[in-house]
């Protein structure tokens, strides 16, 4: 049985974007652009559900 | 009996010894995953309180709204003197400077340090605490001299028909 990583990598990528930007949103928080902090958080929001769908497809792939 | 001891757990009625542990913390790729998505799900959770914060300072309800108030007339305050007021509430004494034609200041005037009130002199052009002898840029409110270390809340004027009004209190940045 061959796994695949690929999956484990993009969820690395994922945690690493949610690193960037929830360290953006706080600092566009301080500048008071809270229009960009909103957006972030957003994207942080979404970036979720985009993980756990990652998992779900590479859970059960073995090739 | 010998061929009881010689095997732990031995198979016979084994009640106590039978938890398989191996492999029990082993984190596997699945596991890992699991892991991650758990993490992106607490990165997502805790950005829910600065998404609130940043809306309701887009809908300005962090600023305070009061009232505007008179404090004077123009008429009856030269240039370089100033007036003592209560605003926004009746026993936040504050003060008003006139500095030419055109340009008023105000700010709360206890003193940041132990709120002594802080008179406006006006010869040597600087606020003044007389309890420690603190001091105030008069354009600012920031302290120049003495024991204060914050600025004196800065108070908005608004001159309308001869009249100066106190129209808010500005937001306290540290």
């Amino acid at each position: 049985m061959k796994r695949s990583y690929l999956p484990v990598a993009l969820l690395l990528a994922v945690l690493m974007l949610n690193i960037i930007v929830t360290q953006y949103m706080v600092h566009q928080y301080f500048y008071q652009n809270y229009v960009n902090t909103i957006v972030a958080g957003i994207m942080n929001l979404v970036l979720f559900p985009l993980a756990f769908l990652i998992y779900k497809k590479g859970v059960n792939v073995h090739d | 009996m010998t061929a009881k001891n010689n095997k732990i757990p031995y198979n016979e009625d084994n009640y106590t010894h039978n938890i398989n542990r191996n492999n029990e913390r082993k984190l596997d790729r699945r596991g890992f995953m699991k892991t991650l998505v758990g993490a992106a799900g607490v990165f997502a959770v805790s950005s829910l309180p600065w998404g609130v914060l940043a809306a309701k300072e887009l809908n300005g309800l962090g600023d305070k709204k009061y009232p505007k108030q008179k404090i004077t007339d123009v008429k009856s305050l030269p240039i370089g003197d100033a007036v003592d007021f209560h605003f926004p509430g009746e026993h936040d004494s504050a003060i008003l400077i006139r500095l030419s034609e055109e340009k008023y200041v105000a700010y709360q005037n206890a003193c940041t340090h132990l709120r002594c009130p802080v008179f406006w002199k006006k010869d040597e052009g600087e606020m003044l605490c007389p309890c420690h002898h603190g001091k105030f840029d008069v354009e600012t409110g920031a302290p120049t001299a003495g024991p204060p270390r914050r600025p004196l809340p800065e108070i908005y004027v608004k001159v309308e028909n001869g009249t100066v009004y106190a129209v808010g209190v500005k937001r306290y940045e540290a």
